[in-house]
């Protein structure tokens, strides 16, 4: 008589098998980041260099910058696992753990949201707010609520960022002698424009920076890794592909950006169809569409409050960047949402098992009020467009 | 009800490790033990140490109930009641009796001339009397399936066997295919239906060539193959497929009932012959059997006979880096000592080494849920038993899963959900009441 090893049913475990498990689907979104970071080497250092407008060492700066985020952010958790565990502090019990907590991911995105010519004592402290304050404190992997890397940005974003500007700021060394490009990225242009109230165009928004094909290909300014739609959407089909991410997710949002943009472009006075996609095409919003709403932990769970939470950010990444008094909505609306992705959770587990009734019902109702209520006050406060109501409501002699 | 797609996956077979080898008879151990348990209800003994007891014989049955009895395998002397391990991980009572190799047969068993006239009661009667329960796994006696008061259509015989590894069910009605028909229709006559459908797994052609063979005699029988998918042997998804009903808690209020193909074959004999449940079939497979192979054994053979007919474990296996699995992979139990016996539930012994890696956490990337063929969300239900919210627990109907494992074997990072949604419907049941 043996004795044997006991176990739960069931026995037999994908994830036991090569391949199946969550360490491969860390190595795809890596992967799928590659065309990314490639992209953005090139475009901000390879094709600078061919210029002549830098020498080779400033060359290597981006891709030294991109792979700086993920070994800082490596080398960060390595010590915190050190400090905080007293009994386990041998280097294979820290690489073990490291191996589960898969601290390089956050951190090239976060090097990714940066600017070029960030300098690297900045991106050391947005690492350690991303790693240890967004990641270690909640309890690790699995365990954060707001999305680290997004974290260390924002407040990096609010705190540093001029420090940033000081450096070198956004613009590459080929860009920064374009006149046209005023020393802004198209986001900021529009921000300008959008707080002095003048009437927006295709010739004051795209044509400083050639056509919407370029800002497709990425050769616009802007952070490293978010100005190429290209390279993003490449790393997307890999994703979906490999069943890592659902493609809904990123389709809802974009399309959400999309639409109402548009409407906002449509009341404006220009229905064509450049400002929406002027609109998904500048700033964070494919990027974000691809590698950060569809972050497992800190996104919801199954397939309906997925699709309830990409058109959540949708509206207020639009409500952000319209109204707002930031350049950029992607990072706040999605910060704000990382909260919202807890309840969103639960609610949608009741509803996908008892459909539209009690007690998801009055959540679900709640929601979409919400939805509403944002969505037509950013059309109308975007536009302006109580200018627009008032003569309606003078007949009506509601006033 | 919303965003509904996934009715289950493909898994991995594994069924061509015993299907190399034909069903193999193994009748006569020299000892067996019956358990005295049923569906975890204690059987009382009927007969004493150094009684002689024939095949056939009440040995033990359940004082309330006169169902629930279980008859000797074997002829021979009663030596002891003696303690065993059963296939529900606990140790039970057991009736030794040793083989005296004679294979007396009680006087009960004979031939029944009048098969072709025999009433709905009678044929009701016979499931009672021989201890008849559904082979599948449940243990469920069959009889009560046939009391009910709702009008019954179509009898399904299920030989789906979805869980992987387990060929028991395919290997017994390759042996006995028209045996598989008579009981059909006996259990069709039982329940008063119009037909009887039999469902098996689409890739298993043998079967269906078999069946094809004798359809001729058997025209109210129909074939119904059903997709491979896991768990395609699921009452309620067989239900589903063949009849487009479906159902809240019996296949009855939906005009069905569903009975294991095995219990099929040996209600043919119990009606024919009066041959009580006795002997069922039972897979010994997995990789860590040399020779995998399935049985038609008495029940209460000791399978660790079993396992040295097929040659014993393979070389080098290191038990504590095993799991030795009563049941199907999917369902089934771990059990610590290799020392257990054949009951009525138990359809598959699987030995099965298994690797361990560092787990890392739950990511959320919603695999579970997207399987689940209830529709449940297994991350919240883990989270709210966590957290002993009750009420929650209710709001996401914990208890409506029906432990078919899916949402653990898809996990990526090795979280045990399943076993966190057992616990939160324990607790669910705990505090509704």
């Amino acid at each position: 008589m043996a004795r044997f090893a006991g176990g739960k049913a069931p026995f037999l475990r994908l994830s036991d098998e090569k391949g199946k498990n969550t360490n491969t689907i860390m190595r795809d979104f890596m992967i799928a980041l590659l065309p990314v970071v490639l992209f953005s080497w090139y475009k901000n250092g390879i094709q600078v260099y061919i210029d002549g407008n830098i020498n080779f060492f400033e060359m290597l700066y981006p891709l030294f910058l991109i792979l700086m985020g993920g070994f800082l952010s490596v080398v960060m958790e390595g010590i915190f696992f050190y400090i905080t565990d007293k009994k386990n502090r041998n280097l294979n019990d820290i690489l073990r753990k490291l191996s589960t907590s898969y601290a390089a991911i956050p951190g090239v995105i976060l090097a990714l949201l940066l600017p070029v010519y960030t300098p690297i004592w900045v991106l050391m402290f947005a690492t350690f707010i991303a790693t240890i304050v967004g990641k270690m404190l909640f309890g690790g992997f699995g365990h954060n609520i707001f999305n680290p890397a997004l974290l260390g940005y924002a407040i990096v974003g609010f705190t540093l960022s001029g420090f940033i500007t000081d450096a070198g700021g956004v613009l590459n060394g080929s860009e920064i002698l374009v006149d046209t490009y005023a020393g802004a990225t198209p986001l900021g242009i529009f921000a300008q424009f959008r707080n002095t109230g003048e009437a927006f165009s295709f010739a004051a928004l795209v044509e400083p920076y050639g056509n919407l094909w370029d800002f497709f290909i990425g050769t616009i300014p802007g952070a490293l890794g978010e100005t190429s739609a290209l390279a993003i959407l490449i790393g997307g089909v890999w994703l979906v592909a490999r069943k890592i991410i659902k493609w809904y997710t990123p389709v809802i949002y974009v399309g959400t950006v999309f639409v109402i943009s548009w409407i906002i472009g449509m009341i404006a006075g220009d229905a064509g169809l450049w400002f929406p996609t002027y609109s998904i095409l500048s700033g964070g919003v494919m990027f974000a569409a691809v590698f950060m709403i569809t972050e497992p932990v800190t996104t919801p769970t199954n397939s309906l409050g997925k699709i309830v939470f990409a058109l959540f950010l949708g509206v207020l990444t639009v409500l952000f960047r319209f109204v707002g008094n930031l350049p950029e909505g992607v990072g706040t609306s999605l910060i704000l949402m990382n909260i919202f992705a807890i309840p969103i959770d639960t609610y949608s587990g009741i509803i996908r098992t008892k459909g539209f009734k009690k007690p998801g019902l009055s959540f679900i109702s709640v929601l979409a009020g919400i939805f509403l209520i944002i969505a037509a006050y950013t059309i109308i406060a975007s536009v302006n467009m109580y200018t627009a109501f008032l003569p309606i409501i003078n007949i009506w002699q509601v006033i | 009800m919303i965003f509904h797609k996934a009715k289950g996956i493909q898994i991995d077979g594994k069924k061509e490790l015993c299907k190399k080898s034909p069903l193999v008879e193994y009748l006569n151990p020299d000892t067996v033990y019956i358990p005295l348990v049923r569906r975890s209800l204690k059987l009382e003994p009927q007969v004493k140490v150094g009684d002689l007891v024939k095949i056939g014989q009440v040995v033990a049955k359940f004082k309330t109930y006169a169902s629930f009895i279980t008859h000797a395998s074997v002829s021979g002397e009663v030596k002891s009641i003696k303690k065993v391990w059963h296939s529900s991980g606990k140790m039970v009572d057991a009736i030794e009796i040793e083989n005296d190799h004679k294979n007396t047969l009680d006087e009960s068993i004979k031939e029944r001339k009048n098969v072709n006239e025999l009433t709905r009661e009678e044929l009701i009667d016979i499931m009672m009397d021989a201890g008849l329960t559904g082979l599948g796994g449940a243990g469920f006696p069959s009889y009560i399936k046939y009391q009910t008061k709702e009008k019954i259509d179509t009898v399904i015989i299920n030989a789906v066997e979805c869980e992987p590894y387990i060929t028991c069910d395919y290997q017994f009605i390759l042996k006995y295919p028209e045996k598989l028909l008579r009981g059909a229709t006996y259990m069709m006559r039982a329940a008063d239906a119009d037909e009887v459908v039999i469902a098996y797994k689409a890739y298993n052609k043998k079967i269906e060539e078999e069946l094809n063979q004798l359809s001729d005699q058997y025209p109210h029988v129909k074939l119904s193959p059903v997709k491979d998918i896991y768990p395609a042997g699921w009452e309620k998804y067989i239900v589903e497929q063949v009849t487009g009903k479906s159902y809240k808690s019996l296949p009855a209020e939906a005009g069905v009932i569903v009975n294991n193909s095995a219990t099929a074959i040996v209600y043919a004999d119990a009606v024919e012959k009066n041959i009580p449940l006795i002997s069922r079939p039972i897979s010994i497979t997995g990789e860590g059997i040399n020779d995998p192979k399935t049985f038609f054994a008495p029940i209460g053979t000791k399978v660790s006979e079993l396992i040295e007919q097929c040659g014993g474990y393979v070389d080098g296996l290191d038990p504590m880096q095993a799991n030795y699995i009563a049941g199907g992979p999917m369902t089934g139990r771990a059990i610590f000592i290799d020392d257990l016996v054949l009951d009525d539930t138990l359809g598959a012994v699987i030995i099965k080494p298994f690797v361990t890696w560092d787990y890392p956490e739950c990511l959320g990337c919603g695999r579970c849920a997207d399987v689940c063929p209830v529709y449940l969300t297994p991350t919240e239900i883990k989270k709210a038993f966590e957290r002993k919210d009750v009420k929650l627990l209710g709001y996401l109907d914990a208890n409506k899963c029906m432990q078919c494992g899916l949402c653990s074997y898809v996990c990526p990072s090795h979280v045990e959900i399943s076993e966190a949604v057992g616990k939160g419907i324990d607790l669910l049941r705990k505090g509704a009441k």
